[in-house]
C-alpha cells in the first residue's frame, strides 16, 4: 500500500495515532491501581504476617481484574492497528 | 509539500522543549517529597541526623534518573546532528516523537521514585536501627519504578537513530500515515509509562513504610513488593509492544 490517497492516508493516520493514544492513556489506570492495591497488600502483609497467604492470593485476584481495562485497551490498539 | 532542512530544525528543537520540560515537572515534584520528609525526620530524630541526611541525597538522586534521561534526549536532539534533510518527513516525526516519549515517560517513574523516597525518610526516622536495610529497599523499590522510565529512553533512542529513510516517490498519503504512526509511537510509550511508574512507586513507598513499623517481616514484604511491581509492570510492556508495532510494522 505504498501510493494510497490523501484521504486513505488520513483516515490510517488517525487510527494509528489513535491506536497510540489508547494503549498509552489505557496503561494509565490499571498502573496505578495495580500499584496501589499491592502497596497495600505489603502493608497488610506487614501487620498480619500470618495470613500472608490469603493477603497474597486477595491481591493477585484484584490486580488481575484491574488489570483487564489495560487488556481491552491492547486488543482496541491492535484492531486500529492492523484491520483498519 | 518540500522538505527542507528548517522543517527537521523545528521537530527537533520542539522535542527537545517537551523532553526537558516535561521531564522535569515531577522529577522536581518528586525530590521535592524526600526532602521535605527527610527534614520532617530530622525534626523527629535528630540524633540520625546522618543517617537521614545520606538517604535523602540518596532517594534524590535515584528520583532524578528519569530527568536525566529527558535531558540527554533534549541534548541529542539540539545538537545531535540530525539537521539533514536526507530522511525525509518520517525524520521530522520521529525527533518529535522521541521527545515527546522521554517527556511524558518522565512522569510517573519520578513520582513513583520521589513517593518511594519519601516514605523511606519517614521509616528511617522512626527505626534509625534499620536504616541501611531500608535504605536497600529504597533504592531497589525506585529501580522498579524507573524500569518504565527506561522503556521510554529505549523508544526514543529508537526513535532518534533507527526510523528507516523515507523512500522516493511516495504518495502524500502514506508519507503523512507513517508520520502519524511514529508520532503515535511515542504518545503510547509517555503515557503508557506514567500509570506503571506512579503504582509502582506506590508499592515501594509502602514497602518503606511498613518495613520502619515491622522489620521484622522484611523478607514477607519484599516478597509482595516484587510481585506486585511485576504486575504493574504488565501494562507498560503491553505499550512498549505498541510502541514497537507502530514503529516497525506499519
Amino acid at each position: 500500500m505504498d501510493n494510497i490517497t490523501l484521504a486513505q492516508g488520513i483516515v490510517k493516520a488517525a487510527a494509528l495515532l489513535g491506536a497510540g493514544m489508547c494503549m498509552g492513556m489505557g496503561a494509565l489506570g490499571p498502573g496505578v491501581g495495580e500499584g496501589f492495591v499491592a502497596g497495600k497488600a505489603c502493608e497488610g502483609i506487614a501487620r498480619s504476617p500470618e495470613n500472608a497467604s490469603l493477603i497474597t492470593r486477595t491481591m493477585l485476584v484484584g490486580q488481575a481484574v484491574s488489570e483487564s481495562t489495560g487488556i481491552y485497551s491492547l486488543v482496541i490498539a491492535l484492531l486500529l492497528i492492523f484491520s483498519t | 509539500m518540500e522538505l527542507s532542512v528548517e522543517y527537521i530544525r523545528i521537530a527537533a528543537y520542539l522535542g527537545a522543549g517537551i523532553s526537558v520540560g516535561l521531564g522535569a515537572i515531577t522529577t522536581g515534584i518528586g525530590s521535592g517529597i524526600i526532602a521535605g520528609e527527610g527534614a520532617l525526620g530530622v525534626m523527629r530524630q535528630p540524633k540520625a541526623n546522618d543517617q537521614l541526611f545520606r538517604t535523602m541525597l540518596i532517594g534524590q538522586a535515584a528520583a532524578q534518573t528519569a530527568g536525566i534521561f529527558a535531558l540527554v534526549i533534549s541534548m541529542l536532539l539540539i545538537y545531535g546532528g540530525f539537521d539533514i534533510t536526507e530522511g525525509g518527513w518520517y525524520r521530522a516525526a520521529a525527533l518529535l516523537a522521541a521527545g515527546l516519549a522521554m517527556g511524558i515517560g518522565a512522569f510517573g517513574p519520578s513520582l513513583g521514585a520521589g513517593y518511594s523516597g519519601g516514605e523511606a525518610c519517614k521509616s528511617v526516622a522512626r527505626m534509625p536501627k534499620h536504616g541501611n536495610a531500608i535504605m536497600g529497599n529504597m533504592l531497589i523499590g525506585q529501580a522498579l519504578s524507573q524500569t518504565s522510565a527506561i522503556f521510554a529512553l529505549v523508544v526514543a533512542l529508537l526513535l532518534l537513530y533507527s526510523v528507516p529513510n523515507q523512500p522516493i516517490g511516495l504518495s502524500v498519503g502514506k508519507i503523512l500515515l507513517k508520520s502519524i504512526s511514529l508520532i503515535g509511537a511515542g504518545m503510547a510509550i509517555g503515557l503508557g509509562t506514567i500509570g506503571p511508574g506512579a503504582g509502582i512507586g506506590y508499592v515501594a513507598g509502602k514497602a518503606n513504610d511498613m518495613m520502619g513499623k515491622f522489620p521484622k517481616e522484611r523478607s514477607k514484604i519484599m516478597r509482595t513488593m516484587f510481585l506486585g511491581a511485576a504486575v504493574s509492570e504488565s501494562t507498560a510492556i503491553y505499550s512498549l509492544v505498541v510502541a514497537f508495532l507502530l514503529i516497525f510494522a506499519v
